[in-house]
């Protein structure tokens, strides 16, 4: 009964929806703040999400209809499942040693299938936007696999957990390795498709990308994809590099965690209003020539100090 | 590599404007376009013929709805001279007051544009936040946001009191120091260049051959401005500077703009230190003796050219509009080949073009 309710309602899936909305919300909220804008109510999320699902589901003649519509379950289905496995305060529904690999991989899932999506669409906006997506994948998957094993290698463990026992009392893994954040954050950004990353949907040149062709249901799904990603990849980098949950604090360790939280996602918006978006051979280029040599030296400087 | 044909338009969140492009990409590189245009066609010059002379001062207008003033300027200047009256000094500050005004949100409007194309909402949002300004001016002073209804075959219908001047006077110094922000953005933003430079880099040789105007001949290095060439309404007494670029590129081109836009707010506060006193029109005629003429000024995308032609009865028999966009159209096919995707909405949000003026 236990992991039932662990799996479905705290921390599962309810909670990971509830607070995938609230986040999409701040996001929204902050973006507009730094423009000069005025932003969405706390429910515009959850409007927009049930305005979706209640919206006729429609697929161009040109659609693989069986894969358009598993993709976006697939999508959920493996964001929820990575989700299961990060620590939310100091309890994770599932916990063993080397579910760091795991999340990744699951995370890795919807990205593959977004390609998918666009593929199956046949429409031309969705091809080309796949083919984006896909490329980059090859540019930000591989430092922010870099940037997650860094202080994999330097607490001398692979699960999450683990990894934030390590950082008890303030060793954060921000402080001993803070190249490997740095590393990690752009590769999260490159994940979510974030500005300056927003290549695969960049709209001013293939309108929605891969989604161009989605509606109803399937366009919801993966809407919430993208926001539960968003919630997933944060509470990673917080469990990874920020100390997770402070136990000593008791309950108040869940708000600390909310608060290490906004301020990542403070940042993440701040990037979003600050920059144009980058094309693809310059994003291929920091991926590479940038990123993934900094990643390394953090990890050889990991492995150094750890003494591996 | 197979080629997608990537239809960009009459539709499409790049565009503000109907315009139909047809790109063949081989991977993210475009080997063909073909533009095609019409879409907002409204038959106006042919419309001018069965209105009078009066009438089609407000038709004029709806040209465009950026740029609708420059428009009914020119063409209130065609008819004046074959009429052979002069407009009062006042009428002419004033239509250079609204002219430099109008010049300033168009430029601003353009900077967000560009800037949306780029995926750098934050500029579009403040830049469109700061064209709101000039848009209040406008409303003030006329009633209307974009269609002014300002100017009458004479002279000006809007006048400006003691309380609008302060209001302007206010507005200006508020632009000029928003003004900075764009300033940082073109010379040290450095995703901005990044998108920007060497982008939709135009030579001197193709601006010649396909009579491209305004800034975007002036960001190419061509020193055309018809403010100074062949001065208009007020603008003989008023001194400025012409900006001129080197590159050719769409950065080059939006640094034009924001310096002209310095230029712009300097050119408004001399017109309303200066403005003289007096009537705002003389009275015209409704029949214009027979005769043709041909008006030039500087609307913000650059030159605008009228051809009007009469009869000697209160309708025009002719009236041509040659637009700044039609030439940068020309341009664009031969621009868009051999460029990244990616850099496709940077060179065609980099024109400026205005599609309802060049299709009228």
């Amino acid at each position: 009964m236990l992991v039932l309710w662990q799996m479905l309602v705290f921390p599962g899936a309810l909670f990971l929806i509830s607070g995938s909305l609230l986040i999409a919300w701040l996001d929204r909220k902050i973006i507009a703040k730094l423009q000069g804008r005025v932003g969405p109510p706390w429910y515009q999320p959850l409007a927009d999400m049930l305005k979706l699902l209640s919206k006729e589901d429609i697929m161009t003649v040109d659609t693989d209809a069986l894969m358009a519509t598993l993709l976006p379950l697939l999508a959920v289905a493996s964001t929820l499942a990575a989700g299961m496995y990060i620590p939310v305060g100091n309890r994770a529904v599932m916990s063993f040693e080397g579910d760091l690999i795991i999340v990744v991989f699951l995370l890795a899932i919807p990205t593959l299938g977004y390609f998918l999506a666009g593929w199956a669409s046949g429409g031309v906006y969705g091809v080309l936007g796949g083919n984006r997506s896909l490329l980059q994948y090859f540019s930000y998957e591989v430092p922010l696999l870099i940037g997650l094993s860094a202080p994999a290698l330097y607490s001398g463990s692979w699960q999450i957990l683990a990894l934030m026992d390590a950082q008890r009392a303030y060793r954060w893994h921000l402080f001993s390795l803070p190249v490997g954040f740095f590393v990690a954050l752009i590769g999260l950004i490159g994940k979510l498709k974030r500005v300056p990353f927003d290549i695969p949907h960049a709209k001013t040149e293939i309108g929605a990308g891969p989604l161009t062709d989605y509606s109803g249901r399937k366009l919801a799904l993966w809407k919430l994809t993208i926001m539960l990603q968003t919630l997933v990849g944060l509470n990673l980098l917080v469990a990874v590099y920020m100390g997770g949950a402070d136990r000593m604090w008791g309950a108040w360790g869940y708000l600390i965690y909310g608060i290490k939280i906004m301020t990542l996602l403070a940042g993440l918006a701040a990037v979003q209003a600050l920059y144009a978006r980058l094309r693809i051979d310059q994003m291929a280029q920091l991926g590479w020539r940038a990123l993934v040599p900094l990643g390394l030296a953090q990890m050889l400087i990991a492995l150094w100090i750890s003494g591996g | 590599m197979t080629t997608v044909r990537l239809p960009i338009g009459p539709q499409h969140p790049l565009l503000k404007e109907p315009l139909s492009l047809q790109i063949d990409v081989a991977g993210e590189q475009i080997s063909e376009a073909t533009v095609r245009i019409g879409y907002v066609h409204r038959g106006i010059e042919e419309l001018t013929r069965c209105r009078s002379y009066v009438q089609n001062v407000h038709l004029i207008e709806r040209i465009c709805g950026i740029c609708s003033h420059i428009h009914s300027t020119t063409y209130c200047q065609a008819v004046e001279a074959l009429l052979g009256i002069e407009i009062p000094p006042r009428a002419a500050a004033l239509r250079v007051l609204l002219c430099e005004l109008e010049r300033i949100h168009s430029h601003l409007l353009w900077i967000g544009v560009l800037g949306e194309a780029i995926g750098f909402t934050t500029i579009f949002m403040y830049a469109w936040r700061d064209r709101e300004l000039v848009l209040d001016i406008m409303e003030r002073l006329s009633g209307g946001r974009v269609s002014h209804a300002a100017n009458i075959i004479g002279g000006v219908r809007v006048d400006l009191g003691a309380e609008e001047i302060a209001l302007i006077e206010q507005t200006l110094d508020t632009l000029e120091t928003r003004l900075s922000l764009y300033r940082d953005l073109m010379v040290h933003d450095r995703p901005f260049r990044l998108r920007t430079q060497g982008i939709g880099r135009l030579s001197l040789e193709t601006v010649q051959a396909l009579g491209i105007v305004g800034p975007t001949a002036r960001a190419t290095g061509v020193d055309v401005d018809m403010r100074r060439d062949a001065p208009y309404a007020g603008y003989g007494g008023l001194s400025f500077r012409v900006i001129v670029g080197s590159e050719g590129d769409v950065w080059s081109r939006a640094d034009v703009r924001q310096q002209e836009i310095a230029q712009s707010l300097s050119l408004c506060r001399q017109a309303i230190r200066a403005l003289p006193e007096g009537d705002l029109a003389v009275r015209a005629p409704a029949r214009v003796p027979e005769g043709e003429v041909v008006t030039r000024t500087e609307a913000p995308r650059g030159e605008l050219i009228y051809y009007v032609r009469s009869d000697g009865s209160d309708r025009p028999a002719r009236l041509k509009i040659r637009t700044p966009t039609l030439p940068a159209l020309m341009s664009l096919a031969g621009l868009l080949r051999g460029v990244q995707a990616a850099d496709l909405p940077v060179v065609i949000a980099g024109f400026d073009l205005c599609i309802a003026c060049a299709d009228r």
